[in-house]
């Protein structure tokens, strides 16, 4: 993704060394699971004002053409895309726009009828996929994610062993992402690595981006 | 052990005869068969004498061959991978297995310690607690190393555990435990019917009981069927089959505890799979179909090796191939031991008796007499005869007393219902005479108890009752109904009389095997008052082996009912709890261990910092900076000492990110605030920042940060580092809880700013080489305490507070997490001309104790406000959080311990944290206590140590001279009470 | 032990705090005479009734909602999980 923030200074996700690219664990057959940090996407808090959350509905339907969720959904269009991350909020995340464009863009749309924080810098999004994602995902958080119990679309914030992360499933391969508080991002890689190993990992840079 | 496996049989079995295993005990070769439990190897080999008991070292065999094994514990593998007490009658075999005998020296035949047999009289019942009062200091002289070390069992591993554990959830509509035929009967009928079902069974290899029974389910072999059963389970969708898996635990809300034995079967675990798996099954409804475990008799020499339960002979036979014994003596109360003795014919063995307790037994019972066997009815067992081995048994028959020889005696007592699991969450047992046993009472929220666990003891019943659950259970959570299912099989018959304990014979009769719990002493602690069950546990240690007392606590309860002519529910019964089998640590930490053992917190400029070199401190789940050590600086204190004066001299930066941050939006949000803090941020203009102090609703400080209005409806709170998530957790309470009706908004921005406070004379001009063009930083422009948006690094956008925590010109650089790196830095660049240094948390600790601002240290739950000296930010206009309580009396009262400077009087001398104050002269008891010094440093600038500290009404001291005592360290230092701040009290440094 | 969030469904208790008797949502008034016993007695007496039981609880790691959560304190069975923000204030929890 094309992120043209700052052509001089580098960004960097504190995983360097620590998500290293290649095949880990099991190596007979397929990999089990895929495993990638997703590039930088600008991300915003958006909490509905007392007694507006009609208006941000209506704010984001006409802003974003969605329907935001009143339940641990997540919806998405083009690039961009709101999770249910509690009752009157969301987390806001496009692969469009910059933080600084993306969060105008909100705060256009919503007008007094929510607060809008930028998140941009403060979580890193973890994608999971594969046909063993479920097993490794029943090793790394307490919710079911049978699908009779949780699909694409679905989201969820938990517990990922002690740390705090969200999730949404993305399609029925089944793929998943997971983002979590940067500074915790070193330790949930390698929870999910170490819970990974078993089905073989493949662990690479950059996937496509998703809308 | 003439010849290898002199004690398999020719044919049948499940044990695979092409898959020869080899594998040692006690160091001498031996072979098995793929399919063989340890246990079944070596009765196949003729070994009869496992091991040691556990306080009188008598010579011990196999009782069982289950999980419930009392004797035959032994130790596995060798080194870091050595396992102590492991039952052999659930090892599954596998080649190069090596296991030892336990609890014997210096060989498992010639036991030098089994004269403890010889002392037993000195070792009744409650022996520890009538002998191991006193004098005390024999304690750990004397008792502990010489007499744990002979009654004990087998040696813990000696290195850390090099295999992997790991943690899981699950999830089902039905979860269904144990694999015999309830438990498989039910899993068909959830899984017809389309639920999620998931169905444990302890054991590698699911059927239960129908392995090692010669009956027919729907005229075929019952292995037969259950192997049908489960090629059919493992075919339907919602089914998962969970074999080596023990639920160990029932919990609320039915969540149940399991573990899964992964790689326990194998040598060592393959390259990436664990070990062990726990499990949290969370399941809507649960069948438990945990079968029922035979109960022994207790007679004089019942522990003999070639004493064994009737039903684990049958299992050696019919199972494994084995035969357990050449001639066979059946002592029973139960219809159901007679079977033992047919089996044992089928299998060729010699039946030479069959002793019955009751006076009569129906027609069918007597039809499974072998031909050659001698019937005696109303007789019994009075002493099991031999040594390390059984010889023979002495009979109490109608015809006289008589001795049999026998190699083999098989006993039941009947069936206990095994339903341990219901009991751990609210099952009571209730006393079934047709049983002469338990069976449970009810059961925890969402779980049916069926087949043996509930007392049905034929196969027939087994299936229908746990047909009947499954598909009950199913329908109950709206899956379709699969009706009623009629199996053709055997009613067996299965009266039973009760027979506790035959009196008489010279041997020690034994109750609880694994624990060494006699008969007598049993009826020594009735009489010595403990009459209760629960009572006669603790007191005589009965049940609370590994095994939890499996097979002997209800015979212990027949006993002393027995002894008091009293039915057996009016002794009552022990409660189980959980772990119902034993679990390893490391199952229960997972991944959890070592560095993984908590989730750690990683700076923005962590791999920075680390590729300077520094030397890194936790706080809390943080890794900080700790110092930054530059080539030739041999100590510590060089560092933070050189760190300290580069910052008062020229500039340095500190990485500050773990601050808590907060952003509060919304109309209410000064008011919010204002009721949060003592002070007022209502009245604080956007674009500046206010020390704020926080209280608990007990009038105690909580927390202190600097907030910063950035819009009209728009602040930044920060929090310590220490505090952060408690103080959100607070602010979501009192906005949701207390005042849901502002209009506020709370988010944490924690992880969304690097932030790096940038301190000296000499940061204005170095952040001049790190802000874009047009950033105004001069006074005028950002006043001290001022706010402002700018960019930096040719564009990103950026917070800078004008901030001082050192003292010194300074000013808090936030940027998006992902650039902290970056303006690291480029912070060394634009302050190189400087002689810019990095700093950490030492030398951050240092400047902050020079200018006596508070920290965790003196924030300790038992300050006030205005024990920091801080009463006057106390706002008197508005009710805040701990502002009543805050003027309780006693919080008030003079005297209290308050906040003062302190400087030793001899140059040099060292101050150390934890020291209590003592006025001079005053004996050092905690009488004279006046209070502790809470933090020091080593001031380079002033060239001495200096402490803050919480002194019995200090700031009216200062002058005085007091003690700092530290009987801990031997610390004995004279200091004098000064004012808190050390360094520039009027703050001419912050206005550059 | 398991809590149906009312936002978020049946969630394992480790996602939640608990911070105790739910009358502590009744934060008496600061102002006029005897707030101080009024506090005291908010903050420290305490039923420890057998049975039903309000309690506050934080879903911390999940929505962040504050939830009362009536128990029973011998059986720990949940009769009901309510939001905190949603209750009627004054004396509804006594």
């Amino acid at each position: 993704m094309s992120e043209p923030m700052s052509p001089a200074a580098p960004e960097s996700s504190g995983l360097e060394g620590r998500l290293v690219p290649g095949r880990h664990g099991n190596a007979s057959g397929p990999a089990g699971v895929t495993l990638h940090l997703c590039p930088p996407r600008a991300l915003a808090s958006v909490m509905a004002r007392r007694g507006a959350l009609e208006a941000a509905v209506r704010g984001v339907k006409a802003g974003f053409g969605l329907d935001l969720p009143s339940a641990p959904r997540r919806v998405a269009a083009d690039a961009t895309a709101f999770a249910w991350s509690g009752p009157g909020q969301w987390l806001a995340m496009t692969t469009g726009q910059t933080p600084g464009a993306f969060e105008q863009a909100l705060r256009k749309a919503l007008g007094a009828s929510a607060s809008v924080v930028d998140q941009s810098g403060g979580r890193l999004i973890l994608r999971l996929a594969g046909p063993a994602a479920r097993a490794v995902l029943a090793k790394t958080i307490p919710l079911d994610v049978h699908p009779r119990a949780f699909g694409p679309g679905d989201a969820a914030s938990t517990l990922a062993g002690h740390i705090g992360v969200q999730l949404w499933q993305l399609d029925e391969a089944p793929t998943y992402e997971i983002a979590v508080m940067r500074s915790y991002a070193a330790s949930l890689a390698q929870f999910l690595l170490d819970n990974s190993v078993e089905f073989g990992v493949e662990v690479s840079g950059a996937p496509p981006q998703p809308p | 052990m003439t010849r290898s496996q002199a004690f398999r049989l020719a044919a049948g079995g499940f044990v695979d005869r092409a898959r020869p295993l080899r594998f040692t005990f006690d160091g001498r070769p031996m072979t098995g068969y793929a399919g063989d439990t340890l246990a079944s190897a070596l009765l196949a080999n003729g070994v009869r004498l496992l091991g040691r008991s556990f306080k009188y070292h008598r010579p011990r065999g196999l009782l069982s061959a289950g999980p419930e094994e009392p004797n035959a514990l032994v130790e596995l593998r060798k080194g870091a991978r050595r396992e102590p007490n492991t039952k052999a009658t659930t090892v599954e075999l596998f080649d190069g297995l090596e296991a030892a005998s336990q609890n014997r020296w210096p060989s498992l035949r010639l036991d030098l310690l089994s004269l403890n047999s010889a002392l037993a009289p000195l070792l009744p019942a409650g022996f520890y607690y009538k002998t191991f009062m006193w004098p005390r200091a024999l304690w750990e002289r004397l008792y502990e190393p010489v007499i744990r070390r002979a009654a004990g069992l087998g040696r813990a591993a000696d290195g850390h555990d090099p295999d992997h554990y790991e943690q899981a959830y699950a999830f089902c509509d039905v979860l269904v435990v144990g694999a015999g035929p309830a438990g498989l009967a039910a899993a068909l009928a959830a899984g017809r019917a389309g639920a999620r079902v998931i169905l444990c069974e302890e054991d590698a290899r699911l059927g239960g009981r129908l392995l090692s029974e010669d009956l027919e389910i729907d005229g075929l072999p019952a292995h037969v069927w259950a192997e049908e059963a489960v090629r059919e389970l493992s075919g339907l969708a919602g089914v998962r089959i969970m074999p080596r898996t023990a639920v160990f635990g029932v919990f609320d809300g039915g969540t149940y505890g399991a573990l899964e034995r992964v790689t326990d079967h194998l040598p060592v675990p393959p390259a990436f799979a664990v070990r062990q798996r726990l499990w949290r099954i969370v399941a809507r409804r649960t069948i438990l179909a945990s079968g029922a475990i035979e109960r022994p008799v207790a007679f004089a020499g019942n522990d003999r090796p070639g004493v064994m339960l009737a039903g684990a002979v049958r299992t050696y036979l019919n199972r494994f191939a084995v035969a357990p014994g050449r001639r066979l003596v059946l002592f029973t109360s139960s219809d159901d031991g007679w079977r033992t003795a047919a089996a044992a014919a089928r299998a060729g063995m010699e039946v030479a008796a069959i002793v019955d307790a009751r006076a009569a037994v129906p027609p069918a019972v007597m039809a499974l007499a072998p031909r050659g066997a001698t019937v005696h009815l109303d007789a019994r067992v009075r002493e099991a005869l031999g040594g390390r081995a059984l010889a023979g048994v002495a009979l109490e028959a109608q015809t006289g007393r008589q001795r049999i020889a026998a190699d083999l005696l098989a006993v039941s007592g009947g069936w206990n219902p095994n339903f341990a699991l219901a009991s751990h969450h609210g099952a009571r047992a209730e006393w079934c005479p047709h049983l002469v046993g338990f069976a449970p009472s009810g059961a925890p929220d969402g779980m049916v108890v069926a087949g043996a666990a509930r007392g049905m003891l034929s196969l027939a019943r087994c299936l229908a009752d746990g047909w009947d659950a499954g598909a009950t259970g199913s329908e109950t959570l709206g899956f379709r109904p699969v009706g009623a299912r009629a199996f053709s099989a055997e009613d067996e018959p299965s009266g039973v009389s009760a027979l506790w304990h035959v009196k008489g014979g010279r041997a020690k009769a034994f109750v609880d095997l694994q624990n060494d719990v006699t008969v007598s002493d049993v009826l020594l602690a009735e009489r010595e008052g403990y009459r209760s069950a629960e009572h006669l546990k603790r007191y005589t240690t009965l049940g609370m082996a590994t095994d939890q007392g499996k097979t002997g606590n209800v015979l212990a309860l027949g006993i002393l009912a027995e002894t008091r002519g009293a039915p057996v529910p009016s002794v009552g019964i022990t409660r189980f709890r959980p772990p119902a089998v034993p679990v390893a640590i490391g199952a229960l930490a997972g991944r959890h261990r070592g560095r993984e053992f908590r989730p750690t917190r990683l700076t923005p400029t962590h791999a920075w910092a680390q590729s300077r070199g520094a030397v890194f401190v936790e706080a809390g789940p943080w890794l900080r900076a700790q110092y930054y050590p530059m080539p030739g600086e041999t100590d510590w204190l060089e560092t933070v000492g050189r760190e300290v004066l580069t910052v008062r001299r020229s500039v340095g930066f500190c990485d500050v990110s773990t601050l808590g941050k907060i952003d509060v939006q919304g109309p209410d949000a000064g008011l919010f605030l204002d009721r949060l803090y003592i002070n007022t941020f209502s009245t604080l203009p956007v674009g500046r920042a206010r020390y704020g102090i926080m209280l608990r609703e007990d009038g105690f400080v909580m927390d202190d940060g600097t907030t910063a209005r950035l819009a009209p409806d728009r602040y930044y709170v920060t929090t310590t580092t220490a505090n952060a998530v408690r103080v959100f957790q607070h602010m979501q309470f009192c906005h949701q809880v207390l005042w849901p009706d502002l209009d506020v908004q709370l988010v944490s921005v924690s992880d969304q700013w690097a932030k790096l406070s940038v301190a000296g004379p000499k940061a204005r001009e170095t952040l001049r080489g790190v802000v874009d063009a047009g950033s105004d930083l001069s006074s005028e422009a950002l006043p001290h305490m001022g706010v402002a948006e700018i960019s930096v690094m040719d564009g990103i956008a950026a917070r800078i507070f004008r901030l001082s925590f050192s003292g010194e010109l300074a000013f808090e650089v936030a940027v998006p997490a992902g650039y902290g790196a970056a303006l690291a830095a480029r912070l060394m660049q634009a302050g190189a001309a400087f002689g810019i240094t990095p700093y950490g948390t030492e030398a951050l600790g240092v400047m902050r104790i020079e200018k006596g601002h508070i920290g965790g240290n003196e924030i300790d739950g038992r300050t006030t406000a205005a024990d920091l000296g801080l009463a006057r930010m106390m706002s008197r206009k508005k009710d805040f959080i701990g502002r009543v309580l805050a003027e309780r009396p006693a919080l008030t009262a003079p005297g209290r311990m308050q906040l003062v400077g302190l400087r030793p009087l001899a140059a040099g001398a060292r101050l150390r944290a934890g020291a209590h104050f003592l006025a001079p002269g005053a004996p050092a008891h905690a009488g004279n206590d006046e209070g502790v010094m809470t933090s020091v440093a080593f001031s380079p600038l002033i060239g001495s140590w200096i402490g803050l500290g919480l002194l019995k009404s200090g700031p009216s001291r200062l002058g005085q001279r007091v003690r700092a005592y530290d009987p801990v360290r031997g610390g004995d230092v004279e200091v004098e009470v000064v004012q808190p701040c050390f360094l520039d009290p009027s703050g001419e440094r912050l206005h550059v | 032990m398991r809590i149906e969030c009312p936002y978020c469904g049946s969630r394992d208790s480790r996602e939640f705090t608990v911070l105790g008797d739910a009358r502590l949502a009744d934060r008496p008034d600061a102002a006029g005479p005897g707030a101080l016993g009024r506090f005291v007695a908010y903050l420290h007496e305490r039923d420890n009734p057998a049975g039903l039981h309000p309690e506050l609880w934080y879903h911390g790691a999940g929505c962040q909602s504050w939830l009362i959560v009536t128990r029973d304190t011998r059986t720990h069975r949940i009769q009901k999980v309510e939001a905190a923000r949603d209750l009627p204030r004054e004396g509804a929890l006594r």
